[in-house]
């Protein structure tokens, strides 16, 4: 579903991704990990184009970016990105951040867009907040709307960019609990997270990045219980200690 | 002081400043159009990538901003009929007021839309919008909100500006001033009655600006993300 071949990245002289090669199966659930900086974010920004890479080849359902063929406006309504800091159209009720896309992308009848936004927002615990605005809830509403958001446009991806790590601790879990029910509908997900409850749960693999490069991959099981590298161990050894 | 201030040539004169104001009024709101109409097309410019496009607004709005609006005007006023154009007064002076205005509005409107954050753009982007499609259903409808009250300020500035189009005998609200100063040598009547007309102006627009802000406000904006 999603292939990095050989995959590098500049940001003017500072080499971002180096080498990636790392792949993705339809239905997997990737949690990505690592030290600030190391370039998770970059990474799966990539995939949706939001960063372009300067060679290698990375393709996504099928299609290679960069390629004249590929349609990355088309291929983006088959990627779900939610945003750390989420990113919901503060102008926008609820409701209405979910249906815009549906409604003008997909071009979806507004009555059956809303039906179906409606019951994404009932599925993600906010059946009573259709018609609040952003800044009427709170950060892990926000972060579920954005899910939500995503949702409604039905796409074979879906990519979370660290979706916790901005919210106070008592709403972390009511969007975990979300991501995991989208992981339990095998949905294709690449998850940036030091979330190591929701790696054990519902991931197939841990991604270990740090400066750049990949540097180790493995199960849940195999990455947190005997990490292979000294940097990955001083790594869990770090956001284990809390 | 006092006595000798005369109520009463005010009043014979108050039709010569009932004309004046409603031609400073409508000649206001037809060069506030016109300055829209540029600064959305200069701003437009601006945004885009293309230095082709873009160098000429920056050079446009700088030029602009850097020179006086008296000099503006006079450079129109005098300059365009020795290129051959002859244009009523009063459309020479809608002209240079929206000429100007509009390089600010085009910087004001620029602000607005560069206010808005990255990641508004990339929600857009990400859920597979177009450009066009961002900036009509995200960026602008945002912007308009940060936008208006200054776009209002700006029409403040362009009404006291219009009273410059007096110097090419634009019949408006400081040429009844004048008229009545030099016709009975009463400069004090006909220019303090000239700023009460002014004032009237100030305050409603003033109004107006509050009444938006009430009225944008209606939706909450933003205030987490
Ligand atoms: N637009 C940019 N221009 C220049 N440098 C950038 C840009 N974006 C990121 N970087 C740099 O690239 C490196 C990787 O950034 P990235 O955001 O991918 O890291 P990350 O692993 O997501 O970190 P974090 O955990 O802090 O989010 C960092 O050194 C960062 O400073
Ligand atoms: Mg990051």
């Amino acid at each position: 579903m999603i292939e990095f071949r050989g995959v590098n990245k500049w940001f003017g002289a500072l080499h971002v991704l180096k080498d990636i090669t790392l792949s993705v199966e339809p239905r997997e659930v990737v949690v990505v990990c690592g030290p600030s900086g190391s370039g998770k974010s970059t990474l799966i920004r990539c995939i949706n184009g939001l960063e372009t890479i300067k060679d290698g080849d990375l393709v996504v359902d099928g299609q290679r970016l960069g390629d004249r063929a590929t349609n990355m406006t088309e291929l983006r309504t088959e990627i779900g990105f939610v945003f750390q800091a989420f990113n919901l159209y503060p102008h926008k009720t609820a409701l209405e951040n979910v249906t815009l896309a549906p409604i003008h992308v997909r071009k979806i009848a507004r009555a059956e867009a809303e039906a179906s936004g409606r019951e994404m927002l009932a599925k993600v615990g906010l059946a009573d907040k259709f018609n609040a605005y952003p800044s009427e809830l709170s950060g892990g509403q926000q972060q579920r709307v954005a899910i939500a958001r995503c949702l409604c446009m039905r796409p074979k991806i879906m990519l979370f960019d660290e979706p916790t790590s901005a919210l106070d601790p008592e709403m972390i879990s009511e969007v975990l609990d979300v991501m995991v029910g989208v992981a339990e509908e095998r949905m294709t997900m690449m998850v940036v997270t030091h979330e190591m409850g929701f790696a054990r749960k519902v991931a197939q693999r841990v991604v270990f990045m740090d400066a750049g490069a990949v540097v180790e991959t493995g199960t849940p099981e195999e990455f947190f219980s005997d990490p292979k590298t000294d940097r990955s161990r001083a790594f869990l050894s770090k956001i284990l200690r809390h | 002081m006092l006595e000798n201030f005369s109520f009463r040539t005010i009043v014979e004169y108050l039709p010569l400043f009932g004309q004046g104001f409603a031609a400073t009024l409508w000649l206001s709101i037809v060069s506030f159009a016109g300055a829209l109409a540029v600064g959305i097309i200069l701003c437009a410019m601006n945004l885009q990538r293309s230095r082709l496009l873009q160098l000429p607004a920056k050079i446009y709005i700088d030029a602009i901003r850097a020179t006086p609006l008296l000099a503006q005007l006079y450079f129109l006023y005098f300059g365009l009929p020795r290129l051959g154009v002859v244009l009523p007064e009063l459309f020479v002076g809608i002209l240079a007021l929206a000429l100007n205005s509009g390089a600010y509005i085009a910087e004001i409107i620029r602000a607005g839309i560069l206010s808005i954050s990255r990641g508004q753009v990339e929600a857009g982007i990400a859920s597979g919008m177009t450009y066009s499609q961002r900036m009509r259903l995200v960026i602008l409808p945002q912007a308009i909100r940060v936008t208006i009250p200054p776009l209002l300020g700006q029409a403040i500035v362009l009404v006291k500006d219009s009273a410059l189009l007096s110097l090419i005998s634009v019949a408006e609200l400081t040429r009844a001033g004048q008229l009545l100063a030099s016709d009975r040598f009463m400069p004090a009547e006909g220019f303090v009655t000239t700023a009460a007309c002014y004032l009237v102006l100030y305050y409603g627009l003033k109004s107006l600006a509050a009444f938006s802000a009430r009225w944008l406000g209606v939706r909450p904006i933003g205030s987490r993300t």
